[in-house]
């Protein structure tokens, strides 16, 4: 999961920033995503990321800023950018008295794919055996891979995906974790929110932590939790009746001669690096959880 | 996989064909549309074709054989009067308050029946009804001739308007002045009346024509309703989100919505214009244009509903301050007379006006333009003001 070599960002935002009204959503931001990057983007709810998914997709008109697709402004309202991206929705918009095949062929109708095979997608979400029935019998599960399935239909440059395995059991959701790293290594750039540090943790080359609309930390996860992590490990030694812990400071001179005892002592239990978890880094930059 | 990007057309195409795949799947809709139809219709054929024109008047008088020939001689003159002598003013009084069944036999002799009595329904004999009637008083001719004044009672059902009621009295006088031997001081020119426009005695629209452009109306008005709804859940559930991430432009959608909604309308007017036997080789362009405005000024509303209405009930509520007000000039045309200058300004009386003028007399473009070229600019305002408030509720989402 290492980032890919720099090229020309598919996704270029500088300073963005929109406001519902008095209310700013997003402050100032600034990132970029490379083509076969996967960038999460991790903030609770109404953090901004969504918002930020709109402007970039065209939904809305940014306030200040510069925001590019493929080297296009978004502003310009241009069906290039459109016939390059793919985006799954929070909300599951897809035409309920269709079936799952039916709304993929409208939505590759709009595109202009030429003979395009639905059953192709849909069996890649597992949803083949199901493809003519109506998509209002369908799961909630169901109905998210449906969402997936129809932002890969033109094999887009640029994915957004909002909350991808919002509603996922853990089967389907590492299913769907699978997909998105294929188009990423494909070479689509993908833009994932999601509240689920797992998730971001497991799919993101980097991750951006957004809070009130602005991003406080930017970098891969593996930095982000050197960075504000603990650099210890904790050593549980059986003590008698009692567990003994030992943390060892990976600073510490003395640190790997202590290691090399617990090691070869038979009362050694475990041994566990202290590395933060993406949320608690969260909570220590922001003051507040992810939920 | 993309390779040349859709064409606008194509985009708007595959819009309007998944609309009216959906519209098709909605089996509420669907049903209605269907019923609709079938109902108006059948209503139409079942309604009577023809108008009777002719006034019933009941009459009792007894030995006055001059009173009798005079009545008969107004009969004539007016053509519209069928009298209907009965024997006594009890006859008179039951037959009009519905106690007694009065019959025309072959021999033209009227006869009563009582059925709580058991009396048998004559044989042969065809039933006449009778709401208003005169009852004139034993020997009336005495008094009358010699000014002496005298009762002449007239008997009417709650029914009947008090225009006819008024003219019955003003027939009594007159029938009283005749016997006098005192003709009325009034000059009537050679035709009684001059009839300005097109003469239509003995040949009145008929109800059921009255009735065509209600009917139209109404055919337009429930696709209104389904259109509205295809918006209005295509903005809750915001499926129009994830079609406006795709090439397909906001234009795009709103050139289909408007396609598709007036296809769904204008096919329906046809179908019903064509089914009660409105399209004629010299009318049928007229009514084709009218049925295409009033399907686009339906889907204007539709918009405009569909974007307000968030469920059924709301989309019906939003309709029906749009349909209720529509609706007037097509329930104005079964009352006789000019419009009332505020119903003249409604956006749906040109419309009505061009199908009533053209289905029910006659009238050609020539005829009709006005009515046609205001309706157009109603439409006009009414689209843009669908366009406006659809687009700012999409982009709102």
């Amino acid at each position: 999961m290492t980032a890919p070599a720099m090229t020309a960002p598919a996704i270029q935002v500088e300073g963005l920033t929109y406001a519902y009204g008095s209310q700013v959503a997003v402050r100032g931001v600034s990132f970029e995503v490379q083509p076969g990057e996967i960038l999460g983007f991790l903030g609770p709810n109404g953090a901004g990321k969504s918002t930020t998914i709109k402007v970039l997709t065209g939904q809305l008109t940014p306030k200040a800023g510069v925001a590019r697709i493929l080297g296009r402004d978004v502003t310009l309202d241009d069906s290039e950018i459109q016939a390059q991206i793919g985006v799954c929705f929070e909300e599951k918009n897809l035409y309920l008295s269709m079936s799952g095949k039916e709304n993929l062929d409208f939505y590759a109708s709009l595109f202009g794919i030429k003979d395009f095979d639905a059953m192709a997608v849909l069996r890649r979400v597992g949803l083949a055996e199901r493809a003519n029935d109506r998509v209002s019998s369908y799961s909630k599960g169901m109905r998210q891979r449906m969402m997936i399935s129809r932002s890969f239909i033109n094999r887009p440059k640029v994915l957004f995906l909002d909350e991808p395995t919002d509603g996922l059991d853990p089967v389907s959701s590492a299913a769907i974790r699978k997909t998105i790293r294929e188009e990423a290594d494909r070479g689509a750039a993908v833009l994932l929110t999601t509240h689920d540090m797992f998730e971001a943790d497991e799919l993101s080359d980097r991750v951006a932590f957004i809070n009130e609309g602005e991003i406080v930390a930017l970098d891969t996860s593996e930095n982000l939790k050197l960075k504000y992590g603990k650099r210890s490990i904790k050593v549980r030694l059986r003590d008698g009746d009692r567990v003994r812990e030992e943390v060892l400071e990976l600073g510490d001179p003395e640190a790997g001669a202590r290691m090399a005892v617990a090691v070869a002592s038979p009362d050694l239990l475990t041994i566990h690096t202290e590395e933060a978890t993406l949320e608690a880094i969260f909570i220590q930059l922001t003051g507040r959880g992810l939920a | 996989m993309t390779g040349r990007p859709a064409s606008r057309a194509a985009i708007i195409a595959a819009i309007v064909r998944k609309d009216f795949k959906e519209f098709s799947r909605d089996r509420l809709y669907v049903f209605l549309s269907a019923l609709m139809l079938v109902f108006f219709i059948g209503i139409f054929w079942v309604v009577p074709s023809t108008v009777d024109e002719s006034i019933v008047i009941g009459i009792y008088q007894t030995g006055i054989d001059e009173l009798g020939m005079l009545l008969q001689q107004e009969g004539d003159e007016s053509g519209g009067l069928e009298l209907v002598p009965l024997a006594s003013e009890e006859d008179l009084k039951g037959v009009i308050a519905g106690d007694l069944e009065a019959y025309r036999t072959v021999g033209g002799d009227i006869v009563t029946r009582d059925e709580e009595a058991g009396d048998e329904k004559p044989k042969d004999a065809e039933r006449v009804r009778v709401a208003i009637g005169i009852a004139f008083p034993e020997g009336f001719a005495g008094p009358a001739a010699s000014g002496v004044g005298t009762a002449v009672t007239v008997y009417s059902d709650a029914d009947v308007p008090p225009e006819i009621q008024g003219a019955m009295k003003s027939l009594v006088r007159e029938l009283a002045f005749s016997i006098a031997g005192h003709p009325l001081p009034v000059e009537l020119p050679a035709a009684d009346t001059v009839i300005l426009g097109q003469d239509r005695a003995g040949n009145q629209v008929a109800m059921r024509d009255r009735m065509r452009p209600l009917f139209v109306f109404f055919v337009l008005m429930m696709e209104t309703f389904a259109l509205a709804s295809l918006i209005s859940s295509e903005v809750m559930t915001r499926t129009v989100l994830a079609v406006l991430v795709t090439p397909a432009k906001l234009g795009d959608v709103l050139a289909a919505k408007t396609i598709f909604g007036t296809l769904l309308a204008l096919s329906q007017a046809l179908i019903l214009l064509v089914a009660v036997g409105a399209l004629t080789a010299q009318n049928w362009s007229v009514l084709i244009v009218a049925a295409l405005i009033g399907a686009l000024m339906f889907t204007a509303i539709g918009m405009m509903v569909g974007a307000a209405g968030k469920d059924f009930i709301g989309t019906i509520f939003y309709a029906m301050l749009f349909v209720l007000p529509l609706a007037i000039p097509a329930f104005a045309v079964f009352f006789p007379g000019t419009a009332s200058a505020w119903i003249r300004v409604i956006p749906s009386y040109g419309l009505i006006q061009t199908i009533t003028g053209v289905s029910s007399y006659s009238e050609g473009w020539a005829d009709v333009w006005p009515h046609v070229a205001t309706t157009l600019a109603w439409v006009v305002v009414l689209y843009m003001a669908g366009l406006f408030v659809l687009k700012r509720k999409v982009e709102s989402l």
